[in-house]
């Protein structure tokens, strides 16, 4: 508890009802909002109930003298507030649509995704429940209208003020609040995690306990299996590739069918707004040009039909074979049609034996399309432009008007199409795959970036290009959205600890204010502490664009982009953090981005030797040695920088992780004990440790570290790549393999608590 | 310890060469025994900054001797891997399992199929974070 106290300050110990109370309550109402998606629908059947009176009388509810529900009194500011923020959010709801669209054009290449659009349609119905006074010209929900929200956020209010003043939560019968399935797993998977941020410095059985209260009183089974995004990829994928196979008896996929999910994705009240945000999304490049691109693959897809394969369903068989193949490692993987086709064009094997594809060809896909789209010989863009005339939206105009300029197609390109020559296709494709952002020109890379393409469906990343890897990723559901400030609570949130309750909140304050760059700044920051290092380069690349020279920002990318081994942006970094320092800045002479490592190294000496007192030029000095791994001068750097901040958590963590990377992995054990014991919730700090315990060889220790840092976010996708060469290094436990491929956590924690 | 000057990173523009740094350091611990005693194999790595077969660099990760240098191979090595730097770092690290890379072509092997068996992730040290 004490440690607790001197990590979390006077959090852990405010009085409720207090200023530090209010700050927590409304994200509990956030909580319970976005938990309770259906609250609309349960509301309907809990009036129904024997005993509740209705709407109003909620202080009767389950015979418990519940006359005040804490937090209650916070909701009808927050409602208030959060349908002024409507218009935002629907903005950022049509950033995510148009997202999917865009997903719908790469279709034709590879269909939709199905959980893609399952996530969509929940979010979606979240969204109304969240908001049902939305369509009513902006009138404001009534707070008293929503028992079940109420009971919900006091009840959690509740949980959160005993885990404060540590006192014991005993499960409470709750009425009927009729919760889904869904709506369980949410509560149950989030409330475990903000358990285990809450009494890190606890055991798991006690953490446990706790939780298992929680959700004994909302009648929440704690078997429940995730099956949310956290779980396993590939048998979603699996799952959704025989639910398409089998929903086609043919197989066969209607050239159309990504017009129709346009259609279905364009219910966006604000058409405007999402071509914009596409655009924007997209860096600036525009997506007409991308449509061009598409537009080929197109073309190459009508190909592949009159060349190897008789109709897409075999392309998608194989695609199909490819994904369950890829699971099962079977080395009948290698004589698939799929292998085969691409290896024939990897060799220029591949024989089209039309050299023109003529329109009328029983199977011609161009043909097909042209049926479609009757009057036939009516240009395509005009078509689907009248089609979409009527939603006064621009994208009809747009993609006219790009489509004239571009000098390589014509305005017909069916037309177009139908009399391109097998020559000029497979230059194109030749062309195309050499342009290819990911691939090196080589036609085997098309495999590859199947693979990769597959894998950003599934995983969301959107690595695609070079420009685009640092791309920041928000999280779907977040409950903070609508939360009068934001900024404030994930301050909070982070000082006590709650990493990933604070992402969550810093991302909210980012929706509202994306120019924020102290909130990039404290997002990037989390990221790191939580271990997520990508997100935490993304965040810090915003942070920087919003103000370039930020010394922290220029630090914490320097360091990040060093763990990531990319030495020159890491050099470019540091280099930029003494430019920019009002007192150091005078040690640079030249233009800082030709500097070598050493020039860069000999001027932030030179600095160290004019402010010695200063921590953080021997912070920089320290990432600078572990760039060139003169690992004992970077190890000395950190302990200077730790004799003048003794207290700073994360320079005992580099202090470790410097040590750990030089093969003294017993001497980083120690210092990222201090670190720990100064911040119990440093999620990194608790991977590195089992990363130390991997390198000496004793995989069992590294098992329950990983699995403790996974417990806090189980979002780190390298704890799970680690955790997994651990298991496999240790005994061969094949059930906790399996575990660990699902991403289930529940049995790790069992077999491997700390 | 390796100082500066000694590094494959100085004159080096790969990822990998960074990780084969680090390699170094690990083989002079106990860990580097074990692998010595599980593994005892000497194998060649070729890394491309994109593109396998062009611009190679060649390491040489040598567990029966326990040292790692800059190729080609003193003698004939038991297996020998082409990667794509980035391709490599995530067989090291995890990320992508060896037969996965092998199968979509991200991995090129040379060499004795027993000894590429026994080249898996958990050889390589990993990296701890800042």
């Amino acid at each position: 508890m004490a440690m607790r106290d001197l990590v979390m300050g006077g959090g852990a110990c405010v009085v409720p009802g207090g200023d530090g109370a209010s700050s927590s309550s409304n994200p509990l109402g956030g909580l319970a909002d976005s938990l309770l998606g259906g609250a609309s629908k349960t509301q309907e059947r809990i009036r129904e109930l024997p005993g509740l009176a209705g709407p109003g009388q909620s202080a009767d509810l389950g015979g418990r003298p519940l006359t005040y529900l804490p937090g209650s009194e916070f909701e009808n500011e927050f409602d208030q507030r959060a349908s002024a923020q409507n218009s935002q959010f629907l903005q950022r709801f049509g950033s995510k649509f148009s997202d999917a669209w865009g997903d719908a054009v790469n279709g034709h290449m590879m269909p939709p995704v199905a959980h893609h659009d399952r996530e969509q349609e929940a979010a979606f119905r979240n969204f109304e429940a969240l908001y049902p006074g939305m369509d009513s010209a902006g009138r404001p929900p009534l707070a008293l209208d929503a028992p079940p929200q109420r009971v919900l956020s006091g009840f959690f209010q509740s949980f959160l003020d005993s885990s404060r003043m540590d006192g014991p939560f005993n499960a409470v019968r709750l009425p009927e609040l009729g919760l889904s399935e869904a709506d369980k797993r949410r509560i149950r998977d989030r409330s475990s995690i903000m358990g285990r941020h809450f009494f890190a410095d606890k055991g798991d059985e006690y953490v446990n306990a706790r939780v298992n209260a929680l959700l004994q009183s909302l009648d929440i089974d704690n078997n429940l299996k995730f099956r949310e995004p956290m779980g396993g990829r590939h048998p979603e994928m699996e799952g959704y590739w025989n639910e398409v196979i089998g929903a086609r008896p043919g197989g066969r996929p209607l050239p159309d069918q990504w017009a129709e999910d346009f259609h279905q994705h364009h219910r966006i009240p604000e058409p405007g707004g999402w071509a914009q945000e596409f655009e924007a999304q997209h860096n600036g490049e525009s997506w007409g040009d991308q449509f061009g691109e598409h537009q080929q693959q197109m073309a190459a897809r009508g190909q592949f039909r009159n060349g190897e394969m008789n109709n897409m369903a075999a392309l998608e068989q194989t695609r199909s074979l490819v994904n369950t193949l890829a699971q099962n490692q079977d080395p009948k993987f290698q004589n698939s049609k799929f292998l085969q086709f691409v290896s024939k064009m990897s060799r220029g094997e591949l024989i089209v034996e039309d050299n023109q594809v003529k329109p009328g060809v029983t199977n011609d896909w161009a043909n097909e399309f042209q049926q479609q789209h009757l009057p036939p010989g009516d240009q395509w863009a005009s078509e689907f432009m009248g089609e979409h005339q009527h939603r006064g939206d621009r994208w009809g105009d747009e993609f006219a008007r790009r489509h004239q300029e571009a000098p390589s197609t014509s305005d017909d390109w069916v037309n177009d199409f139908s009399r391109l020559h097998v020559q000029d296709w497979a230059d194109e494709y030749a062309e195309q795959v050499a342009k290819n952002p990911y691939g090196d020109g080589s036609h085997e890379s098309w495999l590859d970036s199947y693979d990769k393409f597959v894998g950003e469906q599934m995983t969301d990343l959107p690595n695609r290009t070079a420009s685009s890897k640092f791309v920041y990723v928000f999280a779907d559901q977040n409950p903070y959205v609508g939360h009068p400030n934001p900024l404030k609570e994930g301050q909070e949130l982070f000082r006590r600890g709650l990493l990933s309750e604070a992402v969550l909140a810093l991302e909210a304050e980012l929706l509202k204010n994306p120019e924020n760059s102290e909130g990039w700044r404290l997002l990037g920051i989390t990221h790191a502490e939580n271990d997520d290092d990508k997100q935490a380069i993304a965040s810090m690349v915003r942070a920087r664009d919003a103000d370039p020279t930020n010394l922290e920002v220029l630090l914490a990318l320097g360091v990040g982009h060093t763990n990531e081994l990319e030495q020159a942006e890491a050099l470019r970094y540091l280099g930029g953090w003494l430019q920019n320092h009002p007192q150091y800045s005078k040690f640079v002479q030249q233009d800082v981005n030709s500097l070598s490592h050493s020039q860069v190294t000999q001027m932030v000496n030179e600095a160290a030797l004019v402010a010695p007192g200063d921590g953080d030029v021997h912070t920089v000095l320290g990432v600078l040695y572990n760039l060139s791994r003169e690992y004992d001068r970077a190890i000395q750097s950190f302990q200077r920088a730790l004799e003048l901040k003794p207290r700073d958590y994360s320079l005992w963590n580099k202090l470790g992780a410097t040590q750990a990377n030089s093969a003294r992995s017993a001497d980083a054990i120690y210092a990222y004990q201090q670190a720990l014991d100064l911040k119990p919730n440093y999620v990194r700090a608790w991977s590195n440790m089992g990363i130390g315990y991997a390198n000496q060889g004793r995989y069992e220790e590294s098992i329950r570290y990983y699995v403790r840092a996974l417990g806090m976010n189980p979002k780190a996708d390298n704890v799970w790549d680690y955790l997994k060469i651990s298991l496999s290094s240790c005994a061969a436990r094949w059930d906790m393999m399996e575990a660990c491929e699902r991403r289930e956590l529940e049995p790790l924690q069992k077999e491997y608590p700390l | 310890m390796a100082e500066a000057g000694q590094n494959f990173a100085d004159s080096s523009t790969l990822k990998s060469a960074a990780l084969m740094d680090m390699m170094k350091g690990h083989l002079t611990t106990d860990e580097g025994k074990r692998l010595k005693e599980k593994v005892g194999l000497v194998y060649q790595i070729n890394v491309a900054p994109k593109k396998i077969g062009f611009q190679e660099e060649m390491f040489v990760v040598d567990l029966k001797n326990l040292k790692v240098y800059k190729g080609p191979c003193d003698g004939k090595p038991d297996a020998t891997f082409s990667f794509v730097d980035g391709d490599f770092l995530s067989v090291a690290s995890g990320k992508l399992n060896p037969q996965m890379a092998f199968i979509r072509g991200k991995m090129k092997i040379k060499g004795s199929m027993g000894a590429a068996q026994k080249f898996t992730p958990d050889i390589f040290p990993k990296p701890a974070k800042l």
